[in-house]
């Protein structure tokens, strides 16, 4: 199954990625640097927190997981032909 | 337990990631009889590449043989970049540089690079590897390594398989998260790392070819007027024009000098929204004809060559070698890995299939594989460029005359003094190993015009078509073409032996190549400029060059061992 969404036209997402980024509460100290530079908008911050909203439109760039100077934010690749894809690139 | 003593190697040599680099890396090694298994984590070759680029010149000339002799799918060739330093949008102050121009007749034939979307390139170089005999598995995540007395020794994938081989080639890209994980290098710093957001604009080709033609267009400004990412923290703008669409990349540094993290997903949508509604020829020229059909970004390595420490990171283990951008190897400057990449891939299966010859995987043998990255001319040259980085002091002083310098030094004629001595080094190496190389060259600069004008990308079926229009009949043009390759071919063949003496004599010389440049400027610059202002008086010869090769048969631009299949037909 993919989905689509309008805000970022010729890209499709493969669903069954798995949660294959997570934050670690106790290294989060909720700069939100994350929520800054994710353009998919999968963070919020909630409790001081950051917290995956909805990764389902994540392009696996990887910028939260650079920004994060705590180490919280445990990045990996989602399941093998899952995520985004794109025949535009 | 297992004894592992007892378990055999399934593979010599497995690939990870079947991007640009990884498929170059697979194919020599198939070639040479190395069982090797490539491992793409997308459901498809290609679809995970973000983003579509420019692909110099010079990756093509020294970079793999196949690439070279062979037809892989290009969106359109470019002849040179036209910058548009923007002093006042308000005011409409915009100054251009446009030096950095190939000339007619020479343009379009000859090209600085050729324009592709990454999918069906790399299922093209993909194609070739698999022909070779290399296997690929897509969707395969590879989530990290095995190890054995502290050598790795296989590689895991998400399904908890485990797939054991000598020697791991570790084309992931930038992120490198295998890499990081197996304790080869660390995580990069948000300040060496972009995010490119990019947009695919749909457009027809007649109107790509009247507004473009062949020159790409790239935009800085200064940093208030919020135009494109600010001066030195990436690309500010660069569009590029396609066969059917225009490409348009922004891109910026997560972080600058341990400042502030910048809020990218509110700033992207600023800088778009201005410059598709304040700069005039976009205004004006794209935006009644184009209709935007993509929007994607990925973040790239864009300054790790800057970075000594970075820089100095270890880019092989024991039984582990890495490529391309998981090895940091973006261009500081055009912002292009692919190059580097293809010559890093090649390297790395020279070294692999060394290694597994002798029997030998060990960090102590790999190291020359770090060694003849350190010693490859155009790799050193792409990752220690500092222009784009130096943009940021033009826009601290707001000093007008030195971001001209930069912009010239980094995308204008200025830039041959500081690429002419690598260029000229790799010329001559190329030469040194095999003087007939000049004439494969030749034959890749027509042949891609051909295919250029040949090929055209079907969109749904995500497949290149070629369509013949040659006409069978031997013209006369096409026979002296043919029979002049060929005597230089011979000659080059004959005087082989004291063409690589020379070669190899005049090589040191290469390292003065960026001086003379400059000794040379003032009078290489209005030379230069007045074979530009010669476009109307050679649009003749342009057009017979261009028709010659339109209308001739594509055998005599393919490479002698494939002259009989014409060109690749398997596209």
């Amino acid at each position: 199954m993919t989905r689509t969404f309008e805000e970022f036209p010729g890209v499709e997402w493969v669903e069954g990625t798995g949660d294959f980024i997570k934050v670690d509460d106790k290294k989060c100290d909720g700069c939100a640097c994350c929520m800054k530079v994710c353009l998919a908008g999968c963070y919020e911050i909630e409790k001081k927190k950051a917290r995956i909203k909805s990764l389902e439109k994540c392009m696996e760039c990887a910028a939260c997981w650079y920004v994060c100077e705590k180490g919280a934010i445990d990045f990996s690749w989602p399941k093998g032909g899952t995520g985004y894809r794109s025949d535009w690139g | 337990m297992v004894d592992t003593i007892n378990i055999r190697d399934e593979y010599d040599v497995i690939v990870i990631g079947a991007g640009f680099g990884g498929p170059v890396a697979a194919r020599k090694c198939a070639r040479a009889g190395l069982r090797t298994l490539m491992l793409e984590r997308s459901g498809s070759v290609g679809e995970k590449v973000i983003s579509g680029l420019t692909i110099p010149f010079y990756g093509f000339l020294f970079g793999p043989d196949f690439i070279r002799d062979g037809d892989p799918p290009i969106e359109r060739p470019v002849d040179g970049i036209i910058n548009y330093i923007i002093k006042d949008i308000e005011k409409g102050d915009i100054d251009i540089d446009d030096s950095l121009r190939i000339p007619r007749p020479l343009s379009p034939v000859f090209a600085l690079g050729y324009n592709a979307y990454c999918k069906p390139f790399c299922q093209w170089e993909a194609e070739k590897a698999m022909q070779a005999g290399a296997e690929l598995r897509t969707s395969c995540t590879v989530t990290g390594v095995m190890r054995e007395n502290g050598k790795v020794c296989g590689v895991v994938l998400d399904s908890g398989e485990e797939i054991r081989c000598k020697l791991v080639i570790d084309a992931e890209g930038s992120q490198g998260l295998v890499a990081v994980k197996a304790g080869v290098r660390k995580r990069y710093p948000p300040e060496v790392i972009s995010l490119a957001d990019v947009y695919d604009y749909q457009m027809s080709k007649e109107e790509v070819d009247r507004i473009f033609g062949f020159t790409l267009r790239f935009c800085w400004g200064w940093d208030e007027q919020m135009l494109a990412p600010p001066l030195g923290h990436g690309n500010g703008l660069m569009v590029w024009p396609y066969r059917e669409s225009v490409h348009m990349c922004q891109d910026q540094c997560l972080r600058m000098d341990k400042g502030e993290v910048p809020d990218l997903k509110e700033l992207f949508e600023v800088y778009h929204r201005n410059i598709t509604s304040q700069l005039p020829w976009w205004v004006e020229e794209i935006a009644p004809r184009a209709r935007l059909r993509a929007r994607m970004w990925e973040g790239f390595e864009i300054f790790v060559g800057l970075d000594l420490e970075l820089r100095g990171m270890p880019n092989y283990t024991d039984g582990m070698i890495l490529i391309g951008d998981a090895a940091g190897l973006e261009n500081t400057e055009l912002c292009d890995g692919v190059p580097t990449a293809w010559f890093s891939a090649d390297i790395a299966a020279d070294v692999a299939i060394e290694a597994i010859r002798s029997g030998d995987t060990s960090a102590s043998f790999l190291k020359r594989y770090d060694e003849r990255i350190k010693a490859h001319p155009i790799i050193q040259w792409a990752i220690s460029g500092t222009n784009r980085y130096n943009l940021r002091f033009a826009q601290e002083k707001h000093d007008e005359r030195l971001l001209k310098k930069f912009i010239h030094e980094g995308w204008g004629l200025g830039g041959f003094t500081h690429v002419t001595s690598p260029l000229l080094q790799a010329i001559l190496e190329s030469i040194e190993k095999d003087p007939t190389i000049i004439v494969a060259w030749l034959r890749m600069y027509f042949r891609y015009y051909y295919n250029w004008i040949h090929q055209r990308y079907d969109y749904s079926g995500c497949k290149y078509e070629h369509k013949d229009i040659y006409s069978r009949k031997p013209m006369m043009a096409a026979v002296l073409f043919r029979v002049a390759l060929d005597f230089m071919e011979g000659l080059l063949r004959l005087f082989s032996p004291l063409i690589k003496i020379a070669a190899r004599f005049f090589k040191p010389a290469s390292r003065y190549g960026n001086n003379l440049v400059k000794m040379l400027m003032p009078v290489l610059e209005p030379f230069w400029k007045f074979l530009l202002s010669l476009e109307d008086k050679m649009e003749p010869a342009t057009s017979w060059i261009n028709r010659f090769i339109e209308e001739a048969d594509p055998a005599i631009f393919a490479s002698p061992s494939r002259r009989g299949g014409c060109y690749d037909q398997n596209l």
